[in-house]
């Protein structure tokens, strides 16, 4: 009898699993010939630690598409977004990105973070998907394929930049990064790289500590350590939620001392408490205060909609989205169910072009090179 | 020295978890993997009631209550079917709570890392070592909870009976106590320390997320394994020595990153030398 | 399973032997015809690849929790092991050997070999502690081997090993892997080594005092056990690029051990059962739920495992359980079909290895014993394995 139930819930999930996902279609299949829109999609960390920033890149890339539409979409063709979780893992990212591209997916904004970026990158390479990643920034992820792009800074770019301003500033800098994070290990190894090249000798013109997010998120040893080799700014390669952790860590021991980080740092005003006295700066693209229109129009129409300040992931993700339309309209793509290769194929020369700039929430005249990386300037910004 | 001073306020914060961690243990005989999300809800209650009334001892109660009432609730609905059934059936059971309530807290309170200011964060001067106030409260009020339990288990009645189902749950049955109010007890004690190591966290660590508990939870863990589960004293000295040893890992550069390693390296090291933790009981095992 | 006693009889072909390999070459046939006539999508290519890798994680800890009654959560720590070694020596063997095939079977074997290295090294100190203590001991290996790798340059640091991907049919070798590995597990498990093991799970000093070398049978399943995760870890790497410890945290270790429980312990059909529909739950809630519904995933499977386990488990239940079980609907449905045919549920002989070796005076003593409480005759039940 025993056999029984097994042999019956054997066959029963034989049966089951053979008619859930064994839907047939070898490679060269278009998916998008039946879609009715154009289809862009993307992945990111919508559960878990790192969701905060997944949210923040669908929010705004969202609020791109609420826009286009509300304008009638590409010639009269609407737009339609979907972000499926990856938990900042790889193989969830492998995975939204087949059931993306299976749903009929032919433009994508890539993932969030750079590890599942860089496996979304190796899926979408084989089926010649063409994306543009709003933040994924480690050097391998537009490596790999002709069809990779970002709208992000690169970490090289901006670790030697961050390097060069600290550096102008003549002061003892003491650096703080996360050894579990690409984006901050890949930040540093550039800072390094180039204080080195700078003549900037470790432990006596910069002092150096790491803590891992996995692990534990008080600082008190870390900033003591600083504040005793007498560090005049703290340097913060990380993202904002350690960062402001680090600040109201150094402001509970009396060690003010301003704090610097890059783009990951965005956000960072709401995370701090009222103790914190100290300057915080960040090399960024995105100045949420900033008053020209776009910004001013972006934010207003975030906060309406979300209820919260957009961040840098949030314009990101909205300046992603813009940018492929650009690129649809210069390309004069009219054709819905065109497959994403052939789309892929259309886009790529007009984003790679010299004549194509485009001027958004991020920067002004951004174009990109041929190796996917975006040419852009970057802004200090203060908190205030 | 402020890196001994630093070890030693996370490791009250590590005992405080491992503490709730024991009791459990010890008398429940479960593996509360949930433990560390109870934590979460109750920095969330901390920081929901303090934003919604100012008063940090109101928040404080509030998250106690939660805590007691959530470490109840979950034991009624979720552990209590199971009672008699494997323990891994049990082992699952807490899984699955612990996705629970994060998915939950996800759901309420977003992914966002929510940022809160508590109590005093100065400072004072101690021999020249600068300590946070909170850190001393921490560590005082560590003792005190930890001798109030111990007394309490061997002085009170309802203690004797705690430490009668621990013993031998059946034996105990027979004498005439009531098991599963014993461990609905063990429960809501468990579950009111975590609250009170919630606001500790957030002194130490001012700022919540859904997955907050997770980590802290299996650091107290280990905590409560080294110092022998079960035992009280030694949950709380696994909890101090885990914590110093956490900080001074970190303080050195070249092991830094390494320190998750080195305190896992730890708790094998010293189950090697004594394979049920540092004041763990020895059981004799009969055929 | 129960072994039968050995008797010195001529080999009998038994279904309940082999029903594992029929029903998992079966479900592999399906898929593989269905690839040769019109193609997979890579999405059912990735799924396969998955279950397959599920199923032998799950029964490979099924060895080590079910068959020899240890608490492992360190299974990850093991993958974690064979996908980072195993994928970073293809690397350099894809250089060297041009077929992508041969570069996999070699890699799983390193990956294997070395994971098996890591479970003698991790077993031979751990395996004296005893239940929690062990499991505590594993999980810490796990964390151990990923704050390790996730550190070390030369496997690409914080950001994974870049592997070299396998074409859409790395699921038809997976799937052989899968074969090979039940064909090991259930052989040792028939075998006079898979008697001694069960021996020592249901009492150590018993076995002991009877000559079983607990020691020597401990280290071989852990060795086994270790050696399946490596192997799986390098079919993962051949699947997913870049490899990272993020992947491997105690959280999947978890997830097997999930897998393992609700499969049934020590019951392999089981554990693969468990492992397919698990995996598949799983993909579909990642890949259905997009958007702002994606916060519900771990909701929804969070409720499914609770009720699961409560459903198997809970001992209140058990009167509704056995009511509305699958084998009393097909006992029903046999009635309805056959009026006439007797129900052949005459009681079954006592077998020897059938009755249990402890009377459960936990479970008989934490039944609340009422005032007019009727005692009922104490009869050995059968084990509920």
């Amino acid at each position: 009898m025993k056999r029984f139930h097994r042999l019956f819930a054997l066959a029963l999930s034989v049966v089951l699993c053979a008619f859930c996902f064994a839907s047939c279609g070898g490679s060269g299949t278009n998916y998008a010939a039946s879609n009715t829109e154009y289809f862009i999609g993307g992945t990111g960390p919508l559960t878990g630690d790192a969701s905060s920033y997944g949210i923040s890149v669908q929010n705004g890339a969202q609020l791109a598409i609420d826009e286009i539409n509300a304008n009638g979409g590409l010639n009269g063709v609407l737009f339609h977004f979907e972000m499926k979780d990856d938990q900042a893992g790889e193989e969830a990212a492998a995975t939204g990105y087949t059931a993306l591209y299976e749903s009929g997916m032919q433009l994508s904004i890539g993932s969030v973070t750079s590890g599942s970026c860089a496996s979304f990158a190796d899926r979408a390479k084989d089926d010649g998907v063409l994306f543009i990643s709003p933040s994924a920034s480690a050097a391998n992820v537009i490596a790999t394929s002709e069809n990779a792009f970002r709208v992000c800074f690169g970490d090289p770019q901006q670790g030697t930049l961050s390097a060069d301003t600290l550096v102008e500033r003549s002061v003892k800098v003491g650096v703080i990064y996360d050894t579990s994070d690409p984006y901050s290990t890949g930040l540093y190894t550039a800072f390094e790289l180039r204080m080195t090249e700078l003549g900037k000798v470790k432990d006596t013109d910069y002092v150096v500590r790491t803590f891992d997010k996995d692990s534990n998120k008080d600082f008190s040893t870390q900033v003591a350590a600083l504040a005793d080799a007498g560090c005049e700014t703290i340097y913060t390669p990380i993202y904002y939620t350690e960062a402001g952790l680090i600040a109201k860590a150094a402001a509970a021991q009396g060690f003010n001392v301003p704090i610097f980080g890059n783009d990951g740092l965005d956000g960072v005003a709401d995370q701090l408490s009222s103790d914190v006295t100290a300057n915080v700066e960040y090399i960024t693209p995105f100045d949420v205060n900033a008053t020209d229109d776009a910004t001013v129009a972006f934010v207003t129409a975030y906060e309406a909609k979300y209820g919260s300040t957009p961040d840098q992931f949030a314009a990101d993700g909205y300046d992603a989205v813009m940018i492929l339309y650009a690129a649809m309209q210069k390309a004069g793509i009219s054709d819905v169910t065109m497959s994403a290769s052939a789309m892929a194929d259309l886009i790529r020369p007009v984003l790679t072009s010299a004549d194509f700039s485009y001027t958004g929430l991020t920067g002004s005249n951004m174009t990109w090179s041929a190796d996917g990386s975006c040419n852009k300037d970057a802004k200090i910004v203060k908190v205030q | 020295m402020s890196t001994l001073v630093n070890g030693l306020c996370l490791g009250g914060i590590y005992a405080l978890i491992a503490l709730g961690y024991t009791m459990v243990y010890g008398i429940a005989k479960m593996l509360n993997f949930a433990h560390g999300d109870i934590i979460m809800i109750g920095a969330y209650a901390i920081i929901s009631t303090l934003s919604l009334t100012g008063n940090t001892l109101a928040a404080i109660i509030a998250a106690i209550i939660i805590c007691t009432l959530l470490g109840v609730l979950t034991e009624r609905l979720a552990y209590r079917p199971l009672r008699g059934a494997s323990p891994l059936a049990v082992l699952i059971t807490a899984i699955g709570v612990s996705y629970l309530l994060q998915s939950i807290a996800q759901l309420i309170f977003g992914a966002q890392s929510i940022t809160v200011e508590i109590g005093s964060l100065n400072a004072v001067n101690v021999l020249g070592v600068s300590i946070p106030v909170s850190s001393l409260i921490t560590l005082a009020l560590c003792v005190v909870i930890m001798t109030a339990l111990t007394l309490f288990i061997t002085k009170t009645k309802l203690g004797c009976a705690m430490l009668a189902v621990s013993e031998d749950r059946a034996a105990a049955q027979l004498m005439g106590i009531n098991t599963n109010m014993i461990i609905t007890l063990t429960f809501a004690i468990g579950s009111a320390l975590a609250a009170f190591a919630s606001t500790f966290y957030l002194m130490q660590i001012p700022s919540a997320t859904p997955t907050l508990g997770s980590m802290p939870g299996i650091k107290a863990f280990t905590a409560a394994v080294i110092g022998g589960i079960g035992s009280i004293p030694g949950a709380m000295i696994g909890g101090i020595l885990l914590g110093v040893i956490e900080k001074f890992a970190l303080s050195v550069p070249a092991l830094a990153p390494y320190t998750t390693a080195i305190e896992f390296g730890l708790l094998i090291i010293i189950l090697l030398v004594k394979p049920t933790g540092l004041l763990g009981k020895k059981r004799r095992e009969k055929v | 399973m129960t072994t039968p006693v050995s008797a010195p009889e001529k080999k009998k072909f038994r279904l309940k032997y082999y029903i594992n390999y029929l029903l998992v070459g079966a479900f592999f046939l399906i898929f593989l015809i269905m690839d040769m006539t019109m193609g997979l999508r890579t999405s059912s290519v990735q799924l396969l690849v998955k279950i397959a890798y599920s199923i032998i994680l799950a029964v490979s800890l099924n060895m080590v929790v079910g068959f020899l009654g240890e608490l492992s959560l360190g299974h990850a720590g093991f993958m974690c092991v064979g996908a980072y070694i195993g994928c970073f020596c293809a690397n350099y063997l894809h250089k060297v050997i041009p077929s992508p095939l041969v570069v996999l079977i070699l890699a799983m074997l390193i990956g294997g070999v070395v994971a098996a290295v890591f479970g003698f090294l991790i077993g031979l100190p751990t395996l004296r502690l005893k239940g929690d203590y062990l499991a505590i001991a594993t999980l810490a290996f796990g964390e151990i081997v990923r704050t390790v790798f996730k550190n070390l340059n030369a496997f690409g640091g914080a950001l994974g090993l870049t592997t070299k991907r396998y074409d859409n049919s790395l699921y038809i070798i997976a799937f052989l892997v899968v074969l090979f590995t039940l064909f090991v597990t259930q052989n040792l498990k028939r075998s006079k080594h898979g008697r001694a093991i069960e021996a020592i799970r249901d009492n150590e000093i018993a076995a002991r005092a009877m000559g079983v070398n607990v020691t020597y049978y401990k280290l071989m399943v852990f060795i086994i056990a270790a050696f399946f995760a490596g192997v799986a870890g390098v079919i993962y790497g051949h699947l997913v690029t870049p490899v990272s410890n993020t992947f491997f945290s105690f959280n999947y270790s978890i997830e097997i051990l999930v897998m393992v429980v609700l499969g049934g312990m020590g019951n392999v059909s089981g554990s693969i059962i468990a492992a397919t529909l698990l995996t598949f739950i799983n993909v579909q809630l990642t890949t259905q739920l997009s958007g702002d519904m994606a916060a519900l995933k771990y909701l929804i499977y969070a409720l499914i495992l609770i009720a699961m386990v409560l459903w198997n488990n809970a001992p209140a239940l058990r009167d509704v359980r056995e009511k509305f079980s699958l084998h009393r609907l097909l006992a029903f449905l046999n009635r309805k079909l056959h009026p006439a045919a007797e129900t052949p549920d005459a009681p079954e002989i006592a077998d020897w290895d059938k009755i249990p070796t402890k009377i459960p005076m936990d479970a008989l003593l934490s039944t609340d014993i009422k005032p007019d409480h009727t005692f009922e005759a104490d009869k050995p039940e059968k084990p509920s394995k």
